[in-house]
């Protein structure tokens, strides 16, 4: 009986030693908090402005062990910037096509980021041909093996992680103050005017009453078809907000405020109005981007804005709109086919002056 | 006539009955469930401490006790196998007293087991749960398919679980919410809720009229744990390292008091699954009194606390990537310790108080107080605008980048091999959870506050999602032998349920706070301060959303308020052999949901019924019948009765075989839990809302002697009327949305085989199961979709006609390419219809295996199993005319057998065999183990179920949709189990 109960006890004492083993990996207890990520330090190889001077007008892959680095200027919290942020340094900013959402968690204002450039691809977005290379916005990004843009987003973590580093966490960008004189011309580029892609901030913008918008009938059809377009532009077209989220939508298309704006591109134009499409365009809702036009001296200025930005349907302050009231606005200075496009970080970035 | 088996008389007993008026007993000795009659088992009558004689049922369990003196006896039946029972008999005017029928309770060394067995896995909101469909009795083809055929995930004749009426001490314990048969509630609780009572199909209980799937009722009072000391380990490699446990019941003692307790803990991983483990506990204590021979008291209460990681189900990419398929992407690494994101974290006590009074020997009734309480929670990541962080996560894949087909639009082979790449090589965490980039971003997200001080606003956190049960039940069953041929079954019972639905914050991740705010509410109504807010009332007094620290309660809050009641009365008729019954059960159920918060989305209307307004805009919304859409306070109250009506006959023929047949009507009511659009937001309940029915019949028949067992039934069901719903993100709407399908019929049709041979070896037997069915769809469903966040329907009540088939058309071969043949008129020609299965279980299924026991208590089994026939759950949208057709509304052939089709999964065929040997020590102590070793031909491909994704995949060409992947959960490879045990 005795030497049962001895092997009893032993092999339930064999189990248990055994089962033990099982709370190393398998930890139910409380966690120890992990350590912050250390910091990464480089030292770059070239400035913004030496690389962005390597496109030449078509998409390049880079090939040198090129190092750049500065302060992330951009965040996407808002929606307004997405999947990319914007790094400058005292030469000059250029766009990181990251391809993830929800950067700004991992990638802070402020914080200084290390690209390692070789392997990845420098292109140009908007791009119309012009004197220095193409007058566009110069970004850094991936090849596209579809050849339909001259980047693609890098979307994958470990090419991020092998081409991205985070370095120390500083102060966020000072946007600096810019006069209408230091406005890009239709082909200047960041590598000529180094306000192209970095934070500044424009003073006394007037709203200009000309908005332009991009819809489709049905996006889940092919959107380059003709049919499928209506585009708002010349005029205000009663927008009175930053952009227009889905529901914004679908209360401007309901008010009646496109019925007689006609389909189609350019001239042809043969499929009917907003009105004659209705039901399709209220079955088929979609958030949309809207360039409202301001002016800052002699030149025109498209203050851009995404419908999936959480901002879009903020209303432009009626006295701005009636052009009693002008604007201050922060933001990045883009270029998109020689127009100046520009884009907000966040709402509190605009300042209606008394 | 009675045939007359062995008895005996003491000399002095017959010398005085000769002068006293002398009568006798007599009656038939059955197995409870099935009433069977058991041969062998020895009674005795005894008068006080006084045995007065002894005697064994003959082969058709029959016996008699003649020249017994007039006079109060006590009768005590045992047989091997079963729980001895304890009647009391009256013997008067010296009459053969006709005891009809005594029944005894089978108590068998079940395999052991228990309901973790069935792996927890993580559904989401896929809308797919299961749960065990065990049965225990020793039915000969239940015996070895409840336990056998788990690890398949096996379901009785194809019906869910909820179908399965699960009682405690006479209590219904099927979930208030969701039906669900609760057997998590005393899982570890072995020895405690050993003694149970089943009957099979249609067949009526004593606790209930029951329904289509049996009854199985645990009896779980301290006088039904087997009396003595018991101990065991038992360690594993597909569950859980070791269980241990210990047992004790005092049997009944000379005071008439009997005590209970059984303990154990479950804890460790497995060698399959990484991420799972248990740290789980049982107790169970119990105390019972009997009062004269009339009364019985007892009081229960047991409860299995514990804590177990989840595993989760991925697609059939990430498992290749893995090179494993028990890959569990649930858990990561956090300073080098696994941690898993989803726990299974309960506790949930149950308590018992029950009352036996046996006033006559042909009265019995019992009555039963049970209240189950604690809480009952689920752990997830939560996350605020900030990338998805789960490593399976689509956009994480290959096939995200790169699809040979180019109308998927997917052509970067480039990043598709980066993204291999990183799953080759687990970069950065890339196979699992990244715990320390989610407490980094957490570490970096200082938030201004309004009092000028910084803190971190947790952008990823853990919530526990709660569903705390207060559960009051109450019960009363009479059973009344009435005369010699007929015998009256009756009881009521009443359930009071409150179950509060919240989530907690249990985990801030490093961070300070998380803000109480609806994330899905804000892709849609990001500028609207109000909408976002999961807690109206707050943001009104506070002008802020709650910032929810660790351990509160956030999201949504609100009450499941159930009730149910129900009378039933089962009367049975014997006449020699024949035995019939007739059943009937009537109900109430009802049920509403009392939100406790004000949910941005749906302010309703104030506490005082007025309009809600901010800063001048109307936050009171309607719907489009005009009313209110609330989110606070009561719902309407659904209310259904209830009603089933069964018949039964069997026929006992001289020596060992028993012809049945049962057939039964049911009406059920819809769960809680199938009733409310979005329960989470609001008070709708689905339109239209009715009991399902059920038509169901089986024909059986069974053999049971010398060392034979035999059942063979056959049944058929017909399930109509059912809802069902699920929420999810409808890649066609750009939305989340709400899904609530009604009218789903089922066909249920089969046969069912179980054999126990003696083959030429004394001790060697060769016993097999076969389960043969068709469990097929048989209605075109109605569906209503509607978006979450505003409540607009999408569809409304239209057909999901792809769900129950879909056409196959014909195909030839034109210059050597397949091509849809047409007719004249330029229509497809069908070929034919394919049917649509209920899924999740094979529809075959069959076990064959040898036994050998021998006299020194060695044995032996060796065991192959077949399963074939089961197909995957099916997601109703891909069954809608909106997904088959795609963008262009057109559905072509190639659209509807690509999109409809429902995907079968490979037959298997499984190598079990097992070994153990008891030992006896002066037949005292007793000591032995078992090991089982199921799949020893390592099948590690075997797919036991799993969910298709509900997700839409545009196509470049615009003319049709594609699918997500499905998910797909794995049979564990070859794995043991190894008890030891000891008793004394």
């Amino acid at each position: 009986m005795k030497i049962i109960y001895k092997i009893f006890v032993a092999a339930a004492l064999l189990l248990s030693a055994l089962a033990c083993e099982e709370f190393t990996p398998v930890f139910t207890g409380k966690y120890p908090e992990p350590g912050e990520y250390e910091k990464v330090t480089m030292t770059p190889t070239h400035t913004i402005a030496q690389l962005v001077a390597m496109y030449k007008g078509a998409a390049k892959v880079i090939e040198e062990d090129i190092i750049i680095g500065g302060k992330v200027s951009t965040s996407d919290r808002s929606g307004n910037f997405y999947r990319s942020f914007y790094i400058q340094d005292e030469t000059g900013g250029i766009e990181i096509k990251i391809g993830k959402t929800g950067l700004y968690n991992d990638y802070k204002p402020g914080q200084t980021v290390y690209v390692k450039c070789g392997g990845l691809t420098l292109g140009m977005y908007g791009y119309k041909s012009g004197n220095n290379g193409g007058s566009g916005m110069i970004q850094l990004g991936l090849e596209d093996p579809e050849g339909e843009y001259q980047t693609s987003y890098m979307d994958v973590a470990e090419i991020i992680d092998r081409h991205v580093f985070r370095g120390e966490f500083g102060d966020p960008v000072v946007p600096q103050v810019i006069s209408a004189s230091d406005l890009p011309g239709k082909n200047d580029t960041q590598a000529t005017n180094r306000y192209i892609g970095s934070l500044v901030t424009l003073k006394g913008l007037k709203y200009a009453n000309e908005v332009f918008a991009l819809l489709y009938v049905d996006s889940n059809k092919d959107t380059k078809l003709s049919s499928n377009r209506v585009f708002l532009s010349d005029e205000t077209h009663g927008i009175t907000t930053w952009a227009m989220s889905k529901n914004k939508y679908k209360e401007y298309l309901s008010a009646g405020l496109w019925d007689d704006v006609k389909l189609g591109n350019g001239n042809d134009q043969n499929y009917g109005t907003v009105a004659d499409n209705k039901e399709q365009l209220m079955n088929n809702p979609g958030a949309y981007s809207v360039s409202q036009y301001f002016t800052m001296g002699g030149s025109e200025i498209q203050i851009r804005t995404s419908g999936y930005s959480r901002f879009a349907d903020t209303e432009i302050d009626p006295d701005v709109l009636a052009g009693t009231k002008t604007i201050d606005v922060t933001g990045v200075i883009t270029m998109y086919q020689g127009s100046i496009q520009f884009t907000l970080l966040d709402i509190t970035d605009v300042k209606v002056n008394d | 006539m009675y045939k007359r088996i062995f008895f005996a008389f003491t000399a002095l007993l017959l010398s005085v009955s000769l002068w006293a008026q002398t009568g006798g007993v007599r009656g038939t000795i059955v197995n409870r469930s099935g009433r069977v009659p058991v041969a062998g088992a020895s009674i005795e009558l005894s008068e006080g401490n006084e045995i007065v004689v002894r005697g064994t049922s003959g082969s058709d369990g029959r016996f008699l006790f003649e020249g017994i003196d007039d006079g109060i006896y006590g009768m005590s039946v045992k047989a091997e196998g079963f729980v001895p029972a304890h009647v009391n008999v009256t013997v008067e005017k010296g009459f053969v007293k006709d005891m009809m029928f005594v029944s005894l309770v089978a108590a068998r060394n079940v395999v052991e087991a228990d309901d973790s067995s069935f792996a927890e896995f993580d559904m989401d909101d896929s809308g797919y749960s299961d749960t065990p469909s065990i049965l225990f009795s020793n039915d000969v083809y239940t015996d070895i398919v409840g336990f056998g055929f788990s690890a398949i995930r096996f379901k009785n004749r194809g019906y869910n679980s909820e179908t399965q009426d699960v009682y405690l001490s006479g209590v219904k314990m099927n979930d208030a919410i969701t039906g669900y048969s609760p057997y998590s509630l005393w899982s570890g609780l072995n020895e405690a809720t050993r003694s149970k009572e089943t009957t099979v199909g249609n067949e009526a209980s004593d606790y209930g009229a029951g329904g289509y799937n049996g009854v199985t009722n645990i009896l779980a009072t301290p006088s039904s744990v087997r009396p003595g000391w018991r101990f065991s380990a038992l360690t594993n490699s597909a569950m859980y390292r070791l269980r241990l446990m210990a047992t004790y019941a005092s049997g009944e003692l000379d005071n008439g008091w009997s005590y209970a307790f059984n303990v154990s803990a479950r804890v460790g991983g497995n060698d399959w699954v990484k991420g799972v483990y248990y740290r789980n506990f049982a107790y169970y204590a119990g105390v019972e009194k009997k009062f004269s021979d009339v009364h019985r008291l007892s009081l229960v209460a047991f409860a299995a606390p514990g804590q177990r990681g989840a595993q989760n189900a991925s697609t059939q990419e990430v498992y290749d990537l893995m090179g494993d398929n028990m890959y569990n992407s649930n858990w990561g690494y956090q300073n080098g310790k696994m941690r898993n994101a989803r726990v299974r974290k309960t506790h949930e006590p149950v308590f018992v108080l029950k009352y036996t009074a046996t006033p006559t020997e042909n009265l019995e009734a019992s009555a039963t107080i049970l209240y189950r309480t604690g809480k009952n929670g689920y752990t997830a990541l939560d996350w605020y605008d900030a990338p998805d962080p789960r490593p399976d996560y689509y956009r994480n894949l290959p096939s995200y980048f790169y699809n040979p087909n180019p109308d998927y639009d997917r052509n970067d082979a480039f990043k598709a091999g980066w993204a291999k790449e990183a799953w080759l090589s687990d970069w950065n965490s890339t196979c699992h959870l990244n715990w320390d980039r989610l407490y980094n971003v957490n570490y970096n997200n200082q938030v201004l506050q309004s009092d000028g001080t910084y803190l971190n606003r947790s952008k990823y956190a853990i919530e526990e999602r709660r569903v705390d049960q207060n559960d009051v039940n109450a019960a009363a069953n009479v059973k009344w032998t009435v005369n010699n041929w007929f015998t009256l079954a009756g009881g009521a019972n009443f359930k009071w349920n409150r179950t509060e639905y919240y989530k907690k914050l249990d985990d801030l991740l490093g961070g300070d706070y998380y803000l109480n705010i609806d994330q899905f509410a804000e892709r849609d109504f990001a500028s609207s301060p109000t909408m976002i807010q999961n807690d109206l009332d707050y943001f009104l007094e506070h002008g802020d959303a709650e910032r929810v620290g660790r351990g509160g309660k956030y999201g949504y809050d609100y009450y499941a308020h159930i009730r149910n009641a129900g009378v039933w009365a089962n009367g049975i008729f014997t006449h020699g052999g024949l035995t019939a019954n007739v059943a009937l059960e009537a109900g109430y159920t009802g049920f509403w949901r009392e939100g406790l918060l004000r949910k941005g989305l749906f302010a309703g209307l104030d506490d005082n019924g007025n309009e809600i307004y901010y800063e001048g805009r109307k936050l009171t919304s309607y719907d489009s019948y005009g009313n209110v859409i609330s989110s606070k306070g009561d719902s309407e109250k659904a209310e259904f009765f209830t009603y089933s009506a069964k018949v039964g006959a069997s026929y006992v023929f001289q020596g060992g075989h028993r012809l049945y047949a049962n057939a039964g009507y049911y009406t059920d009511a819809p769960t809680f839990s199938q009733s409310f659009i979005s329960p989470r937001t609001r008070n709708t309940l689905i339109a239209g809302l009715e009991t399902s029915k059920t038509v169901s019949a089986d024909i059986n028949y069974s053999y049971s002697n010398n060392g034979y067992d035999l059942r063979v039934s056959g049944f058929w069901t017909k399930i109509m009327n059912q809802t069902d719903l699920m929420s999810f993100y409808d890649d066609s709407q750009n939305s989340f949305t709400n899904f609530a399908m009604t009218g789903i019929d089922q066909r249920h049709l089969g046969l069912e085989l179980g054999f126990r041979i003696p083959f030429f070896l004394n001790g060697l037997s060769l016993q097999g199961a076969l389960s043969l069915g068709e469990y097929i769809y048989t209605s075109t469903p109605r569906m209503t979709q509607t978006i979450d966040n505003s409540a607009a329907v999408v569809f409304e009540n239209q057909p999901v006609t792809y769900w129950k088939e879909h056409p196959v058309y014909k195909k030839s071969m034109v210059d050597g390419v397949e091509t849809y043949e047409v007719d004249l008129a330029g229509n497809y020609l069908v070929d034919k219809k394919q049917k649509h299965y209920v899924p999740s279980t094979p529809q075959i299924a069959s076990s064959l295996a040898f036994n050998y026991r021998t006299n020194s208590y060695w044995f032996f089994t060796v065991e192959g199993q077949c399963f074939a026939n089961s197909y995957l759950d099916m997601n109703p949208l891909y069954r809608t005319d909106m997904a088959v057709a795609g963008p262009d509304g057109i559905a072509t052939p190639v659209e509807i057998e690509y999109m409809a089709a429902q995907e079968k999964f490979d037959p298997v065929f499984l190598l079990n065999a097992s070994v153990g040997k008891s030992w006896y020590i002066k037949r005292k102590y007793n000591f032995g183990f078992s090991l089982n070793v199921n799949n020893i031909l390592n099948k590690t491909n075997v797919r036991t179920g799993g969910y298709e994704q509900t997700r839409l995949i545009d196509s470049k060409s615009g003319e049709r949709y594609y699918r997500f992947d499905p998910r797909y959960f794995y049979m564990s490879g070859v794995n043991y189990m190894l008890n030891l045990y000891f008793r004394f």
